[in-house]
């Protein structure tokens, strides 16, 4: 539990600032371009369709989509001012939450404005006043409650949508229920839930008792309790550090969403400092193609990925894959291209495969995916978030031939869980996982070499490799130091006995 | 004075004012009468410039109103409307000091004169000064609608039927109180109504408008000794006929 406590200030930092600077520039973006559409009768309903269907797309996509799309700017605004914003991190989910901010706000100033009584916009021409004088005095008065809805909707809205940007890695209490989730915490998952909500409830309750305060006349209040909501954000970001982008910049070291990535990039991190490299800090739960990215636009640092996942979805590998040894350096080829830099294979492939249940499999005559075709359609299977999108499973379906009953993704924790209870019949699974032993599943053989070997591979971006052949030297010297036996026991000491990847990896350290 | 030379308001085909020329002479009340659509509430807009005239000249006391920008030529006319408008987030001085506030009076000054207004319009200012319009009554908030048009003292004033949506106890006793506010203050006052006994009652002349044009001027024995058309007989003679009819029934009624 304590080491939960641990980054709770960093991750409600990370959270409050986000969310406070995603409404701040929602409200300064949405307020005057309400009032400037409240003056357009004609072209308001086109408007506020283009902004409310910004709003339909699913949080985290938007999340995701910001990434590239930043990068793109950045390519252009470094081309044009020397000058980058930062692709992943703070950035893009700033850009995506305040995108989700500005509808209720914008929304809510057209409605308060459309509702003034024409009388008193009449009266305001009548007795003199200009344009501007009667949206500041007349107008914007009576129409800021509705506007002060807005923006509690905003803010509700924002603050549960910021726990999502955990994976283009930005800090947040989502980083609770991500990892939570992956390593079965659920003691995590509900404190991320529980601090969330307890924030939203209480920026909420903050912005309506500054508007009560400002409408009753009493703007010490009102200037009150703003002052003690920034304080409380300043306060929190002096405990935590910053974002991605930090500074002075230590080794980003990324991990995608699940438990080998928590443990290899931890005890990457150990590995360097040991060797007096420079400090280095763990960014987990980032999307599988936001590393990629990141890395090679210079914003990771490190990171371990698979020579398969390279090859098929970075070089857009097609037809049957290369054996192992060619693959590898295939792809050790390919990313140099990038200037990104093969460090170490460690020894040991985490290949995708099709699990069942012993029992199962055995009651169904089932050992090769050959054997799965010919029964599949009696049967269900579940798969992580991305695997059924993959180009292995089209190669899988294709060559064998598969037609199961239903194909659903979801959450790999879960997944498991549904297996052991019977509810799904196959699981798209990881070689490595700890879960196979310790559920008693059987892996079945691709008969017909269809799945790419997936080599795990240490990635160095093209920065650190440039400034730091040390440290590429010393991440070198792992290269074949992990079997596939002892990843599987890495794993199930966190996923079956609930411990602390950190921990995990120190002590995997300390042994060697 | 106000001046209205060959004015013209176009809506595309639609005529609503054609070639309207017509004199308010200084401290005068003209009461503008027609039916609904004549172009009257149009008319009087165009005096303060909140609708623009497409053709025609309009001058106040003298100096044509294109000189000054709209909202410089608003502050100094008053204007009242039926409506009333009164700003709900301001109490009722704010209301009532709104145009000198615009003009920058420094504080003390305007104090002074939105308690006289109150005064003037006998709504006590120590008991009203600090209340918001929605605790007042009908007949309360008009007073402060016609205290707010008055307050940087104006030239003209502009009345677009300021006592239409009041009851006939309140109506009578404002209209009492307006006459005599009015032939204190001296002030030139362009009045549109279409209730033909409030005219009478209250105008100098009567001007009748239809459909866009001007009918007949002139006071209201003129009116109805010599009509200009059967229309305007017509008019002028309703609230006669409907004293009579009315005479007749109360008659009838105490008879049985």
């Amino acid at each position: 539990m304590s080491e939960l406590w641990a980054r709770f200030p960093e991750y409600l930092a990370g959270h409050l600032e986000l969310s406070l600077a995603a409404l701040g520039l929602g409200a300064a973006i949405g307020i005057p371009l309400g009032v400037w559409i409240a003056r357009r009768p004609k072209a308001a309903p086109g408007l506020l369709a283009v902004v409310g269907a910004a709003q339909t797309i699913p949080s985290l996509a938007l999340l995701a989509f910001m990434v590239p799309a930043l990068a793109a700017i950045g390519a252009l605004t470094s081309r044009a001012f020397g000058f980058a914003p930062r692709a992943i991190g703070t950035g893009p989910a700033l850009a995506a939450l305040t995108l989700y901010g500005v509808l209720p706000i914008l929304q809510n100033t057209v409605t308060g404005l459309r509702g003034v009584d024409p009388a008193c916009r009449e009266a305001a021409r009548g007795v003199g006043m200009t344009p501007r004088q009667e949206l500041w005095r007349v107008e914007l008065p009576l129409a800021l409650p509705v506007i002060v809805a807005g923006l509690r909707t905003a803010a509700v809205w924002v603050v549960g949508t910021a726990t999502l940007s955990t994976p283009v890695g930005a800090p947040s209490l989502g980083n609770y229920i991500f990892s939570g989730l992956q390593t079965r915490n659920y003691a995590s998952v509900t404190l991320g839930c529980v601090a969330a909500a307890g924030l939203a409830f209480l920026l909420d309750q903050a912005i309506r008792a500054i508007e009560g305060s400002l409408r009753r006349g009493r703007r010490a209040r009102a200037a009150a309790v703003a002052a003690s909501v920034l304080g409380l954000a300043s306060a929190a970001a002096l405990f935590g550090a910053g974002g991605i982008g930090a500074a002075p910049r230590t080794l980003a070291i990324g991990a995608k969403t699940f438990t080998e990535q928590y443990v290899l990039s931890e005890l990457l991190a150990g590995w360097i400092e040991e060797a007096g490299g420079p400090p280095a800090r763990v960014l987990p739960s980032l999307g599988s193609t936001v590393l990629y990215d990141a890395l090679r636009a210079g914003e990771l640092d490190v990171y371990v990925d698979y020579s398969g996942t390279l090859w098929a979805t970075t070089l857009h590998g097609a037809g049957p894959p290369p054996p192992r040894a060619a693959l590898l350096e295939e792809v050790r080829r390919g990313i140099a291209a990038d200037g990104v830099v093969v460090a170490a294979a460690l020894g040991f492939e985490n290949t995708y495969a099709l699990a069942m249940r012993a029992d199962r499999a055995r009651a169904l005559g089932v050992a090769s995916c050959s054997d799965l075709a010919r029964r599949s359609p009696e049967l269900e299977i579940g798969a992580d978030y991305e695997f059924l999108a993959r180009p292995e499973w089209r190669s899988l379906v294709s060559t064998y031939g598969f037609a199961f009953r239903a194909a659903r993704s979801m959450d790999p924790s879960l997944m498991y869980q549904a297996l052991a209870q019977r509810e799904l019949d196959v699981i798209s699974a990881f070689s490595t996982d700890g879960r196979i032993p310790a559920l008693g599943l059987v892996l079945l053989r691709d008969d017909r070499a269809v799945i790419p070997s997936y080599d795990a591979v240490v990635l160095v971006g093209a920065r650190l490799a440039r400034e730091r052949p040390d440290v590429v030297a010393r991440l070198g010297r792992l290269e074949g130091r992990i079997d596939e036996a002892s990843m599987q026991e890495l794993n199930r000491a966190v996923d079956e006995q609930g411990r602390a990847p950190r921990e995990v990896a120190r002590e995997w350290l300390a042994a060697h | 004075m106000i001046e209205l030379e060959s004015v013209s308001k176009h809506y595309g085909d639609v005529i609503a004012v054609d070639a309207l020329s017509l004199c308010v002479a200084k401290g005068e009340l003209l009461a503008l009468v027609g039916g609904s659509g004549c172009g009257k509430t149009t008319t009087l807009k165009m005096v303060n410039r909140l609708i623009e005239p497409t053709r025609g000249r309009i001058r106040i006391g003298g100096r044509d109103t294109e000189e000054l920008s709209g909202p410089e030529l608003r502050r100094r006319i008053g204007y009242c409307f039926q409506q009333v408008g009164l700003f709900p987030h301001l109490s009722v001085a704010r209301n009532v000091g709104v145009t000198p506030e615009l003009l920058g009076w420094e504080r003390g000054r305007i104090q002074r004169r939105v308690d006289e207004l109150l005064e003037l319009v006998e709504l006590e200012p120590g008991r009203y000064r600090d209340r918001a319009p929605a605790e007042l009554s009908g007949g309360q908030q008009q007073r402060v609608g016609l205290a707010r048009a008055l307050a940087a003292q104006p030239e003209v004033l502009l009345m677009d039927e300021p006592f239409g949506a009041l009851d006939p106890l309140t109506r009578d006793r404002l209209q009492e109180r307006f006459d005599e506010i009015r032939s204190r203050l001296d002030i030139t006052t362009l009045f549109v109504t279409h209730d033909v006994a409030e005219a009478i009652r209250l105008g100098d002349r009567i001007a009748v408008m239809e459909a866009g044009c001007l009918l007949q001027i002139g006071t209201p024995g003129e009116l109805l000794r010599a009509p200009a058309d059967e229309a305007v007989r017509r008019l002028l003679e309703t609230p006669r006929r409907q004293a009579q009819q009315l005479e007749a029934l109360l008659h009838a009624a105490e008879a049985v």
